[in-house]
């Protein structure tokens, strides 16, 4: 499993200029995300030992841990649109 | 065993292998008993890792319009990966009615047998996908793994 992404940036121009660019630095939140994902596996944990004692198939804590490798796994994602229908505007994100 | 090197040297320098997964590779290849010239063979772990180097890492999506407009999106195939292993989880009766709605728009695909292993083919399948879509207008669609 990989490590959550560190940064996502972001870049609005039109005709080439940048009007709004932004560099978030994800890691920042990643005490946060921690202490979240760590609250909601005690949560998932206890669900699944009631499952299993209902006799059913438990699999919220494995849902839980996919849902996180789901968010690492975004890392190398880019998006770049270009229209100059609307004044050349340009789009970009990427995830690091 | 001088095969397997040229493969890993050859895809090292094709640019499909980093340096480091090369130097894994040259590892395994030299320290697995099975790779050794009587085999003829990568090791199990080797061959695992060779396989999974040359695996496309990226689905691009580009669309390119004669207006001017471009469309550029990469996405991690190891993305898609994670995402569909997540359909384990949906319950059966919607995973059912999943299946029935898309058998009906024509494909037939069960996702209830869905194993890993067949995510795996899939994926590196990927790799002898090309979509070319060119419009008369002169517009261009290209979906590809690499």
């Amino acid at each position: 499993m990989k490590c959550p992404p560190y940064a996502v940036s972001m870049r609005i121009a039109d005709d080439e200029r940048t009007k709004f660019r932004m560099w978030f630095p994800v890691f920042i939140l990643w005490p946060l995300l921690l202490v979240f994902v760590l609250l909601t596996l005690i949560a998932t944990l206890f669900a699944d030992l009631f499952t299993l004692i209902s006799g059913r198939k438990p699999g919220y804590t494995r849902f839980l841990l996919g849902v996180v490798g789901v968010a690492g796994e975004t890392r190398g994602t880019e998006v770049f649109i270009q229209d100059r229908s609307n004044n050349g505007r340009i789009v970009a994100f990427t995830v690091r | 065993m001088g095969d397997d090197r040229s493969r890993i040297l050859e895809l090292l320098a094709t640019g499909k292998i980093t340096a480091e997964e090369a130097g894994r590779l040259l590892d395994a290849l030299e320290t697995n008993p099975q790779a050794s010239p009587e085999a003829g063979s990568l090791g199990d772990f080797a061959d695992k890792a060779l396989a999974t180097a040359s695996a496309p890492k990226f689905l691009y999506v580009k669309v390119v319009s004669v207006k001017g407009d471009n469309v550029n999106v990469k996405i991690p195939l190891s993305l898609v990966r994670a995402g569909l292993k997540l359909t384990s989880f949906i319950p059966q009766p919607a995973m059912e009615q999943i299946n029935k709605n898309m058998a009906e728009k024509g494909m037939s695909f069960d996702f209830l047998n869905f194993k890993p292993e067949d995510l795996e083919e899939l994926v590196s399948s990927l790799r002898e996908m090309e979509v070319n879509v060119d419009a008369n207008n002169g517009d261009t669609v290209r979906v590809y793994a690499a």
